[in-house]
């Protein structure tokens, strides 16, 4: 036999597993372009040449890992699935006399032209398609868009090279699979006994488990510093619980329903019952993983969709006042002369202060145990959720800005500490105990409270001097600073961006270089990182929603096409048996209904308990907006709501055509 | 009394782009008594299934009709018509067609659950016939689990529990070796006993042997009639092979 014989033979088998091979393709030509596309851009020179662009490859670069994960194991998945429907075709080469050395051969050919063509065209699309994308990205991220159109190497050569290693690792595994196989089983593929699936209780218990603890974390951690560290366990917990009870549990459920006679032997129960059972069987993992996918496709979305919304608010969150500064204050750096270089500089540009704040105060960091601050820096702990700053401000400054004329002792304090309350009557900070005078309802407004994401402490002591003996006893646990204390100045201008601009620059220039330490901040100048961040996590969620889409479109395409063909003898027999044409038609509409929505309706579940914990991430990135995220999630739900039905229509179709193919009457 | 009645059948297929035209059956008619075991034979393609399939209303002849009790069927209803033939008629076929996602016992309920019929009179109805055909220990079990012998059983306990008019069989004992092929015609030869009207398709000499009545049908048409009357098994057995050989050879019809 010719090599030729097998290069024809493996593109004749192409051609007849169209059905299923064609989708491959595509999914193959989509993940390698958008792959592409995401190097393309994380790698683009003009990208990481603008301001903020580093950020955003970054984030790009990020992508890019994440598509090259998930290209590997879907497409393998995907690939095992092809094979599955094709063992017979195989095990009758066997019996034909093609020696396994020989269906190999074949097999390398098939893997050739669908590499070839998968990469071919996918490479190409990237190409074409890649200077679209780039413009929508620097629309996004509000950057100048550049002429020119370029082609990138290194782009080519890793999409090339991740493509065609994953490519050869799904014929390995096929060859392994062929390899191992007597011919018997091959001939028998997919369908080798319908074991009736054991109720695994176990697995049932876990995955209980795993799902409650996920949603008990994610309602109830209070602290955003908390969320973020707790935020990965909660996503491990939930993809456990899912899986376990997509698989165990679905089982358990029906099997109890079944065990409850009068409710099974009813006409509408009775096939339903059973046909979900063995569809559960089946397809547990894939549908598991649909409402996993989908539930990534939700979060990512919303979240990323609502913090580039809400960039406003949170550049004003971040950012309460146009201009902020704080500098560390000592002798030789006064108050007095940072308030007149400012001066200077607002003068010059002939702007007038507005909503002005000032004051001094003693910034640490500590961790709070019951009425106790942990100053040590060798004691304290990032992790948990006891981790808060502490602001000490001087009664004189308070009293100023409140327009108050309140009195304190040596150890008395006035404490405000946020919408949570602080509950001792005492405060044991830096080897002193205060008395609590006062807990504040409220504190003057536009505080840096705003830009931390721990909970803040502002305390009020009675003057300067406590504040100065603090600041050596914090010296002497944590080594000395030049500074005495800090001194916070911000305010807001009546004017464009441009001249808050130029003013920013200015006050840098003259305050920067005189107060080492210091930091001088502006919406205005912020906004291109904030830009480039969210946008890029922005568009990176787009990106990578759109391509957990497609592939969710696959699987429910692979399942109906495979469902249908098991089905159609299953649905011939109750024909025969005496069902009507409709009543098999309800059946079907009913099962397949069942199946498909509940990964989706099972995502919005997930979306829905995710939601706590999700808004104190969003939190720590200084979206504040609840409102906002509440309207993000819902649109997000019911955009991927709308589309996940419209792609179950279109494979629906499929799915009764292979079904009612033939069927009499 | 007469239960079936088959006047001047014909059924042409045509293919999907209504290319080709394909006579199944030319003109077929015959009638079937109450409490009659016939069998029906003929060469691969004559058109035995596709008459089955009319018998069943599982198809429509294309000209034609067929009477089932005095009621033709042509007049039921679309709406009628599955609940008529899960009333009226019991299935056993060559490859069982049982599902593989119900035990053997929920097999055999399928047609009563989709009549409505509550658990306890299927128990009920089932117990005699499980005894009767020796399954009563594997109703748990499922298809896959059990020998070709027993799934036929189970195929035919899903026929019985009906209690149909008319049970009509596409080759029952063709998956079947040759022992359990016995057991099967023994089992039909009793339950005809027992009243009830068996109709069969088969290839089989030995099966034939045991109607009370053979047709073969050639050419889309009943082309010969033997009734064995008051014959043993085996000089049915030698009648039947004679008439084949007849009509391989193109032997004149004789009736
Ligand atoms: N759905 C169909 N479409 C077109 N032609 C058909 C169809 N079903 C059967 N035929 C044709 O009608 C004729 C009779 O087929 P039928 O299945 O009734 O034969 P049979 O006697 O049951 O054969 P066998 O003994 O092999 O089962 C054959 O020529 C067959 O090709
Ligand atoms: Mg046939």
């Amino acid at each position: 036999m010719s090599r030729f014989f097998y290069a024809k033979l493996a593109a004749t088998n192409l051609k007849k597993n169209a059905q299923t091979y064609l989708p491959y393709i595509l999914t193959c030509m989509g993940t390698v372009m958008m792959y592409y596309i995401m190097v393309f851009l994380a790698e683009n020179e003009g990208l990481g040449k603008m301001s903020g662009g580093f950020q955003v490859q970054t984030i790009l670069k990020l992508g890019s890992y994440v598509i090259a994960i998930f290209a590997v194991i879907f497409l393998f998945y995907t690939h095992s699935f092809l094979i599955k429907r094709r063992k017979k075709e195989f095990g009758l080469f066997n019996i034909l006399g093609m020696e396994k050395k020989h269906i190999a051969k074949v097999l390398g050919f098939e893997t050739l032209y669908v590499g070839v063509i998968s990469l071919g065209a996918g490479l190409l699309g990237g190409i074409l398609l890649s200077k679209l994308i780039f413009m929508v990205l620097l629309k996004i991220l509000n950057f100048e868009v550049p002429l020119g159109f370029n082609v990138s190497g290194p782009a080519l050569a890793d999409a090339f090279a991740l493509f065609a290693g994953i490519f050869l690792l799904t014929l390995l595994n096929t060859l392994r699979q062929i390899h191992l196989a007597k011919p018997v089983e091959l001939l028998q593929g997919g369908q080798t006994g319908e074991k009736e699936p054991k109720t695994k209780w176990p697995l049932v218990v876990i995955g209980t488990l795993s799902l409650g603890g996920g949603y008990y974390i994610s309602l109830t951690t209070q602290s955003p510093l908390a969320a973020l560290s707790q935020f990965f366990y909660a996503v491990l917990l939930v993809m456990v619980g899912t899986y376990c009870l997509f698989t165990a549990g679905s089982i358990a459920v029906l099997k109890l329903l079944r065990r409850n006679k009068g409710y099974y032997y009813q006409t509408r129960h009775f096939t339903a019952v059973a046909g979900m059972m063995y569809r559960m069987k089946q397809n547990a993992v894939g549908l598991a993983s649909i409402c996993i996918m989908a539930t990534a496709v939700l979060v990512m979305v919303s979240t990323t969709v609502s913090l580039y919304i809400g960039m406003e608010d949170v550049l004003r969150t971040r950012y309460p006042q146009t201009i902020m500064i704080s500098a560390p204050v000592s002798a030789q750096q006064s108050v007095e002369s940072l308030q007149r270089s400012v001066h200077k500089v607002l003068a010059k540009h002939r702007l007038v202060v507005k909503d002005r704040l000032d004051y001094r105060y003693l910034f640490f960091p500590g961790n709070q145990e019951g009425g106790r601050v942990i100053t040590a820096e060798s004691k304290i702990s990032n992790a948990t959720s006891s981790l808060r700053e502490y602001y000490l401000i001087p009664l004189e400054d308070y009293n100023r800005l409140t327009h108050k004329t309140v009195s304190l002792g040596d150890r008395e304090i006035l404490i405000y500490s946020g919408p949570s309350k602080y509950e001792n009557d005492t405060l044991t900070v830096l080897n002193r105990t205060f008395t609590v005078k006062e807990r504040l309802d409220s504190f003057f407004e536009n505080t840096l409270e705003g830009s931390s994401i721990s909970g803040s402490y502002y305390i009020v002591v009675k003057d300067m001097n406590v504040i100065k003996a603090m600041k050596a006893t914090l010296a002497e646990e944590n080594g000395d600073k030049p500074s005495d204390y800090n001194y916070y100045l911000g305010f807001n201008l009546d004017a464009g961006e441009a001249d808050i601009s130029a003013v920013y620059q200015d006050i840098r220039t003259a305050v920067g270089s005189d107060y080492p330490g210091s930091s001088i901040e502006s919406p205005v100048a912020a906004k291109e990182s904030f830009f480039a961040v969210y946008g890029g996590l922005f568009f990176l969620g787009i990106f990578l929603g759109a391509l957990f889409i497609m592939a969710t479109v696959l699987i429910i395409y692979y399942k109906q096409v495979s469902e249908g063909y098991d089905d159609k003898a299953r649905f011939e027999i109750m024909q025969k048996v005496g069902m009507s044409r409709e009543e098999v038609k309800g059946s079907i509409r009913s099962q397949i209904l069942t199946v498909f929505f509940l990964p989706l309706v099972t995502a919005g579940i997930h979306t829905a308990f995710a939601f706590p914990i999700i808004s104190k991430l969003l939190a720590v990135l200084y979206l504040t907006n609840v409102g906002l995220f509440v309207w993000c999630t819902a649109g997000t739900i019911l955009v991927f709501a709308l589309f996940y039905a419209l792609v179950y229509g279109l494979t629906a179709k499929v799915y009764y055509r292979i079904v009612s193919w033939g069927m009499s009457v | 009394m007469t239960i079936l009645e088959v006047n001047n059948l014909k059924k042409v297929y045509t293919t999907r782009f209504g290319g080709s035209h394909v006579q199944a059956l030319a003109n077929v008619s015959f009638s079937v008594e109450q409490g009659e075991y016939a069998a029906i034979m003929g060469e691969s393609g004559s058109g035995k299934t596709t008459l089955l399939n009319i018998l069943a209303s599982l198809d429509k002849p294309t000209s034609g009709e067929v009477l089932l009790k005095g009621k033709r069927l042509s007049t039921i209803k679309e709406r009628e018509i599955s609940a008529f033939r899960r009333e009226n008629l019991g299935f056993v076929f060559q490859d069982f067609n049982l599902l593989d996602t119900f035990s053997l016992q929920d097999n055999i309920f399928l047609p009563l659950v989709l009549s409505g019929k509550s658990y306890e009179e299927m128990s009920r109805r089932l117990e005699p016939i499980a005894h009767k055909l020796g399954i009563g220990d594997i109703l748990a079990k499922y298809p896959y689990e059990v020998s070709g012998g027993q799934k036929q059983r189970c195929a035919v306990a899903r026929a019985l529990i009906t209690q149909p008019q008319l049970i009509l069989a596409d080759e029952p004992t063709g998956s079947l070796d040759s022992q359990a092929a016995e057991g099967l015609l023994r089992l039909f030869k009793e339950i005809n006993q027992e009243g009830q009207t068996l109709l069969m398709v088969t290839h089989s000499v030995k099966a034939a042997s045991h109607a009370q009545r053979v047709l073969f049908i050639k050419d889309g048409e009943v082309f010969h009639q033997l009734y064995k009357a008051g014959m043993s098994d085996e000089a049915m057995y030698q009648k039947i092979s004679d008439t084949l050989t007849t009509m391989a050879t193109g032997g004149v019809r004789h009736e």
